[in-house]
């Protein structure tokens, strides 16, 4: 099911397939994940932790939630902050989670670029910052400007979103 | 029907670098064509959060030299709206205002006692944006109440009940309309639009999904829209469904969004009919994930291909 998740994701990338099909992909994979995994007894290791939000401010979710998707598609097991994120709660989440790989920050308005920031820079400042990596997205957002906020990963959808958490969390 | 023209908005790139660049000829140019293509209103919108205010400040002087039509001050910002108002020459239009911190609190006291009208957002701090008709009613009520409160009189705000994508949420056009009814039954004064490309995120043909959106909504009780006025298919649809005289084209495809009539294929504009009926299978929740309007559309039966 991931190696088909895989074209799905390639497929949406390269823009022949729509939001609703890959939509209806995941929900798909989603199911069918939920009838296998009694039969794992838990020894199917995950292949990582991540909180992903869209950051205050911005009450976007649609790229989040496909992010999401594409990500717990490749193996991840996802916490969904949701929208509209004050810093506190990603600070309190990635406090709650100490093996956490991941953090994950959306944002799609100009107008909230800058609370994207002041995310970025609060959670720079996470005593357990050298165990995980900040990723950034939405649609403003530049490789650029993720640098400069001082984010590990920008992607530009979430086919790539999902390929950049595999490459971080095989280096590990 | 109220039209605010959208072609003014800092998230459009060119706009964007007409801004860093202030290069009044864009915004002009923009400003008459959408004058002329009977605009009742003109969106402002930054797109900026460094010099918001005087950024919109050029932006509107600009406008107001080529056209008196009056302005659609946009802008997430409620104080950034209120301190743009002293750069308009006649009331205008304040786009918006919802249940989210205290923005009806710092719009409406300032426009009270005047002629300035006010976009209100059903969304809220406690529901973000809410997922059921009674939320969004209850949402409804506390901007009614806060405009009560500073005697702006309901014929002056224009409620936008949200508009999900229907890419992701079946159920968007269904919420969409019911809330429509029950707004009309309630406070029949309001005016009732949206911000309606939204409802084509993520879809082949956003065009047509917009058309047969914009159909139905007028049918269902909108009376208000964000849109480019300078769109000849938009302005037909309006027509057709307002029952204004038009083209037979956008009559007929008024009819098939509503589900009136099958699309006559035959017609010269049979392709557009067949789009309508697509569009409308998916607002009504009858096409999950919208695959039959996505199989329709690479088959080519409507719309076109890149």
């Amino acid at each position: 099911m991931i190696s088909a998740m895989d074209v799905v994701g390639q497929r949406f990338e390269e823009g022949k397939l729509y939001v609703p099909q890959m939509l209806a992909a995941a929900k798909t994979m989603a199911a069918g994940v939920e009838v296998i995994k009694p039969l794992l007894k838990g020894d199917a290791a995950s292949a990582g932790k991540m909180i992903m939000g869209t950051v205050s401010g911005d009450l976007h979710d649609i790229g989040k939630n496909l992010v999401i998707m594409m990500i717990e598609s490749a193996g991840f097991e996802v916490i969904d902050l949701g929208v509209d994120v004050p810093v506190e709660k990603f600070l309190a989440a990635i406090e709650e989670n100490p093996d956490v790989n991941l953090v994950g920050c959306s944002a799609l308005l100009t107008t909230t670029l800058e609370s994207l920031k002041n995310t970025v820079e609060a959670i720079n400042k996470c005593a357990n910052r050298g165990s995980f990596k900040i990723m950034v997205g939405g649609g403003p957002i530049t490789e650029e400007f993720a640098r400069k906020i001082g984010a590990d990963a920008y992607t530009e959808d979430a086919y790539e979103a999902a390929q950049a958490a595999k490459e971080i969390s095989e280096e590990r | 029907m109220i039209i605010i023209g959208e072609k003014i908005n800092g998230a459009i790139p060119s706009i964007q670098k007409a801004i860093t660049d202030r290069d009044e000829e864009l915004i002009k140019a923009r400003a008459v064509l959408q004058a002329e293509a009977g605009a009742d209103f003109i969106d402002v919108h930054a797109s900026r959060k460094e010099q918001e205010t005087e950024i919109l400040g050029w932006m509107i002087e600009t406008v107001q030299s080529v056209t008196d039509v009056p302005i659609c001050i946009d802008s997430p910002d409620p104080q950034v709206c209120v301190e743009a108002i002293k750069y308009c020459r006649r009331p205008g239009l304040i786009n918006s205002v919802s249940m989210e911190k205290n923005k009806t609190e710092i719009v409406f006291p300032v426009i009270a006692d005047t002629q300035w009208q006010c976009v209100a957002l059903l969304c809220s701090d406690k529901y973000g944006i809410p997922q059921s008709v009674g939320q969004r009613m209850e949402i409804l009520d506390e901007i009614i109440q806060a405009a009560d409160k500073y005697g702006i009189s309901h014929d002056r705000l224009h409620i936008d009940p949200l508009v999900e994508a229907i890419a992701t949420n079946e159920a968007s056009f269904e919420m969409f309309s019911q809330c429509c009814k029950e707004i009309r039954e309630k406070y029949p004064d309001l005016h009732i639009t949206s911000g309606l490309s939204n409802i084509s995120f993520g879809l082949p043909s956003r065009k047509t999904m917009n058309l047969a959106f914009l159909g139905k909504a007028v049918h269902a009780g909108m009376d208000s829209a964000i849109l480019d006025p300078s769109n000849k298919d938009m302005r037909g649809m309006i027509l057709a469904a307002e029952g204004k005289p038009c083209e037979e084209k956008y009559q007929d495809m008024q009819k098939v969004a509503l589900g009136e009539q099958e699309p006559d294929l035959t017609k010269e504009y049979g392709r557009e009919l067949a789009g309508m009926k697509y569009a409308a299978a998916c607002l009504d929740g009858e096409d999950d994930f919208c695959l039959e309007y996505i199989e329709a559309f690479e088959e080519g039966e409507f719309g076109v291909k890149k």
